[in-house]
């Protein structure tokens, strides 16, 4: 069994980043949707690819929002599995992507792209 | 006594997999912040750590499926439009909240901010119970860790919190039955 001391923080780090970029995409996302009608009606994967019944544009948001947590996890983990990276330097990214987060799916603040006519 | 089937996954929904989360949610929180070498003997280390770390994967798969049973199962329940000419908008929520001014603020920003909000709590309780399944007890002293795993825990809570508090709201003011 790995040591604690050797054993690397990178895929803690990784995880800890994948779920900010989930997290940012959603409110990417959300802000697409109210600001471009095309975007909105792209994202209604339940009507679009029959991932659902009547779920709506919703369908399409979450869905390429765990798309990118997956993915980005994957990539990250694979990237840093074996180092030792400045925890805290990680963890602070994966804030700052978790607060734009909940930022973007704010209904004032997404509501503000809302698309007008 | 009987439940409509509507009725029994929104029970599903929003009481039976929110209790749970509740309940993984406290247990992984005491077990992560009392996980310090000062406190604990290796064995007290060792024997926690198991429930440590089914306390965060609970929560992890409970939060997974909150939102999916929400977003694919009762929501389009809540968001279904009323045919053309429907007076009695008794089984169409969103539209019977958004009928009137004095509670169309129940979907305007409360249906709005939950149905998207709650989708971090998986996000953040998977990487949780990830870290903790890597490091398991060694978790006690790698401090900086613990700590930041606190922060992402209690986030995926309030994220969590956010969209189960506006769901006991807007089910009292519009009902998906």
């Amino acid at each position: 069994m790995q040591d604690m001391q050797t054993k690397p923080n990178g895929p803690v780090a990784a995880a800890f980043i994948a779920a900010g970029i989930g997290s940012l995409v959603l409110g990417l996302m959300v802000v697409l949707a109210e600001a471009s009608a095309d975007i909105k009606a792209a994202l209604d994967f339940a009507k679009n690819y029959g991932l659902g019944s009547g779920v709506g544009p919703l369908s399409g948001k979450v869905l390429v929002a765990t798309i990118a947590f997956l993915l980005g996890w994957v990539i990250l983990h694979l990237v840093l599995r074996k180092k030792e990276v400045n925890f805290n330097v990680a963890f602070i990214v994966a804030l700052v992507l978790v607060g734009a987060g909940f930022l973007l799916t704010f209904p004032p603040v997404f509501l503000a792209f809302e698309a007008k006519g | 006594m009987q439940l409509t089937e509507r009725e029994l996954w929104t029970v599903i929904h929003g009481l039976l997999l929110g209790t749970l989360f509740l309940l993984a949610f406290g247990g992984g929180l005491a077990g992560l912040w009392s996980l310090r070498v000062r406190l604990l003997t290796a064995e007290g280390m060792a024997e926690r750590s198991p429930r440590l770390l089914i306390g965060t994967w609970v929560m992890a798969i409970v939060a997974w499926l909150t939102v999916f049973t929400g977003t694919w199962i009762v929501y389009p329940w809540y968001r279904a439009a009323p045919p053309e000419g429907t007076t009695d908008l008794t089984d169409f929520p969103r539209s019977l909240l958004l009928a009137d001014e004095a509670t169309a603020q129940w979907h305007e920003f409360g249906m709005e901010w939950k149905e998207h909000v709650a989708w971090l709590a998986p996000f953040l309780a998977t990487a949780v119970a990830f870290a903790v399944a890597y490091y398991g007890a060694q978790l006690a002293r790698r401090g900086e860790i613990r700590k930041a795993l606190l922060v992402f825990f209690a986030l995926a809570f309030l994220a969590a919190g956010i969209a189960g508090l506006f769901g006991a709201f807007i089910t009292k003011a519009a009902p998906v039955a």
